[in-house]
């Protein structure tokens, strides 16, 4: 949770409060399978959408599972049913936490994403955020602001380099991976989501707007009312354990905040909107249910975010998760690992009693053995070294270090391995 | 005689770098190459890139042939724990760091780690196997791994602990044409890394 309220957070928290309550009143949705000219303003931005969406479609990092990506799209349809056609919405592997979608309705979820909500209504929340931007048309609201604001030449100079980041960050060029990690390294993954959810950085109004709207359509389609909330909430808390100072203290940083509300003010008006909700009382069965939904990726996501570096969020993401009681084997691997690649002090104990953890479950890596076996030569414990190698051998027969594996028994054997 | 078309290296260069007035590519000869304590010997020309390479430290020097979208060879001086092979573009992002005391397979980590830090994608290794680099024991093993616009890419790389710190040779290209016409090339380098 964010450390300080200041008297300023006050007043936004009365905004997102007064924002939450009137949406959408006065907007103007976006009529279904609508397509606009090509000569008009819409026409231009939803062209360059366009292109970006065919670098998504092509780019290494989507996720071709058809499981998993018709799981996103039916959450959508089902939020949506209006838009059916008209949303395309591609999961990538990408370890951040991030949604966003374009005017033309193409839409991105990331791993990162997948990885921290931890029910379909979570989900379903952030994909109706995201369903709200493109049905209140709040690029095009953006641009034609901007336009009155600075003048068209200006207006579309914005448009052209805010659709050409979200297409660098598709494209993957260098520039491309400076520009994410620049935004990644100056604000937290709960405002990397804010400022990378559009092609456009959208008002704070509609982003308390689209909040609003995507909780009416969770509710709508039987979602869980506290679900927005919740997850807004473990991802601050997520921020609050990282490894770094910097990203820790920005939750109370106000100008990181001066276009969009803070956190708090978030949660706090989806808070006070469920109050007046009946709430839903099968969590448990809903989280089951949505981890055999990420299972079979499960692993592989967990591995992508400990390339982030990041341990105190990765571990504070691991604990999260494995209070859940499920595919503990590969969780406690995870954190085994994260203890490893940090190596502070007393990391590499707590590494090897994890990695000892995981292997009692059925679900564990083959290479929480190997790791053990040489975390335990290591520390100096030989006998509990030649039983994590036997038994990876005895797992893994073709494994491709067999070899490796094999010398380092020997060296045990002759007394010789230290 | 070199087959790099240096236009054309520094067009392709230009679209992945920033490059300042005062950098520039320049020649490799066949024969000892020297990176600090390290030395391989190449058997025909390269170009030097190191200079207009992105995101590379002072102990990592970078040889292409045809430009380092199609070929790149990673040579390092023996880094120091503490260091690593990609710098860092924010506290908040590190890259992979050569620790002292790492396991053979943390050493295989180290650079899979690093390739992926340098924006490839779904990285992969293969036929992990020893190597001798002077009188250490190495390691060599190969790699697979995409471009983010869906390219497959391979690599073959070796690493060695010598006096506690680590030397690392890394060729990566894409898995069309680029890395098999080096390779025989490659495999004379990583055959010929000394140190000392």
């Amino acid at each position: 949770m964010p450390r300080v309220l200041r008297p300023r957070a006050k007043g936004l928290a009365l905004l997102a409060a007064a924002v939450l309550a009137a949406a959408p009143a006065g907007a103007q949705p976006r009529a279904p399978h609508l397509r606009p000219a090509d000569t008009s303003d819409e026409g231009g931005i939803w062209a360059l959408s366009e292109k970006a969406e065919l670098a998504a479609r092509q780019s290494a990092e989507r996720n071709r599972d058809p499981a998993l990506n018709g799981y996103v799209t039916g959450v959508v349809a089902k939020l949506a049913p209006e838009y059916q056609g008209d949303i395309r919405v591609y999961v990538m592997d990408r370890p951040f936490f991030n949604a966003q979608m374009a005017p033309n309705g193409y839409g991105e979820v990331w791993s990162g994403l997948l990885l921290r909500v931890e029910t379909e209504d979570e989900l379903a929340f952030v994909l109706g955020h995201e369903v709200g931007h493109f049905s209140e048309n709040h690029s095009i609201e953006a641009y034609r602001a901007l336009k009155a604001r600075l003048g068209a030449t200006m207006a579309v100079q914005f448009a052209v380099a805010a659709v050409a980041m979200g297409a660098a960050v598709n494209a993957g060029s260098a520039q491309g991976a400076s520009d994410i990690m620049r935004a990644a390294g100056a604000l937290n993954d709960l405002l990397y989501l804010g400022q990378l959810a559009a092609y456009f950085g959208f008002s704070r109004e509609n982003e308390v707007e689209a909040d609003g709207l995507g909780f009416q359509r969770a509710v709508k389609a039987g979602y869980d009312p506290a679900a927005g909330a919740h997850l807004w909430r473990s991802l601050i808390a997520e921020t609050g354990a990282s490894s770094f100072k910097r990203v820790r203290e920005q939750e109370a940083r106000v100008s990181i905040f001066s276009t969009h509300p803070l956190s708090s003010d978030r949660v706090k008006a989806l808070d006070d909107l469920a109050a007046k909700t009946p709430t839903k009382a099968s969590a448990a069965a809903d989280r089951k249910a949505y981890r055999a939904a990420v299972r079979p990726h499960l692993a592989a996501w967990l591995k992508d975010d400990l390339r982030r570096r990041d341990y105190g969020q990765s571990l504070a993401l691991i604990d999260r998760l494995s209070a859940q009681g499920e595919d503990l084997g590969v969780l406690t691997f995870y954190r085994a690992e994260a203890y490893r690649q940090r190596r502070g002090e007393g990391d590499l104990e707590l590494a090897r009693k994890a990695y000892a953890q995981a292997g009692a479950h059925a679900d564990a890596p083959v290479a929480a053995w190997r790791t053990l076996g040489d975390l335990s030569l290591q520390a100096g414990d030989r006998p509990a070294a030649k039983t994590a190698y036997e038994t990876y051998l005895a797992r893994a027969p073709q494994a491709q270090d067999r070899w490796l594996v094999e010398a380092s028994l020997k060296k045990l054997s002759e007394g010789s391995a230290t | 005689m070199i087959r790099t078309n240096t236009l054309r290296l520094l067009t392709a260069s230009a679209l992945v770098m920033s490059l300042s007035a005062c950098v520039s590519v320049t020649s490799a000869p066949a024969g000892p190459y020297k990176v600090g304590a390290a030395t391989v010997t190449l058997g025909h020309e390269w170009s030097d890139i190191s200079a207009i390479m992105f995101a590379r430290p002072a102990k990592v020097r970078l040889l292409s042939m045809d430009g380092p979208l199609l070929n790149r060879l990673y040579v390092t001086d023996g880094l120091a724990p503490g260091e690593f092979m990609v710098k860092p573009m924010a506290k908040e992002r590190p890259t992979p760091t050569y620790r002292a005391g790492m396991a053979p397979t943390e050493l295989v980590e180290f650079v899979t780690d690093s390739v992926a830090a340098l924006d490839y994608q779904r990285v992969e290794t293969d036929n992990l196997r020893p190597a001798k680099v002077g009188s250490a024991e190495g390691l060599r093993f190969d790699l697979k791994a995409k471009t983010k616009e869906g390219l497959d890419i391979s690599g073959a790389a070796q690493v060695a602990e010598v006096g506690g710190k680590l030397y690392v040779v890394l060729y990566i290209a894409p898995s069309e044409h680029y890395y098999a016409a080096e390779l025989p090339e490659v495999e004379t380098v990583l055959g010929s890394v000394k140190v000392g």
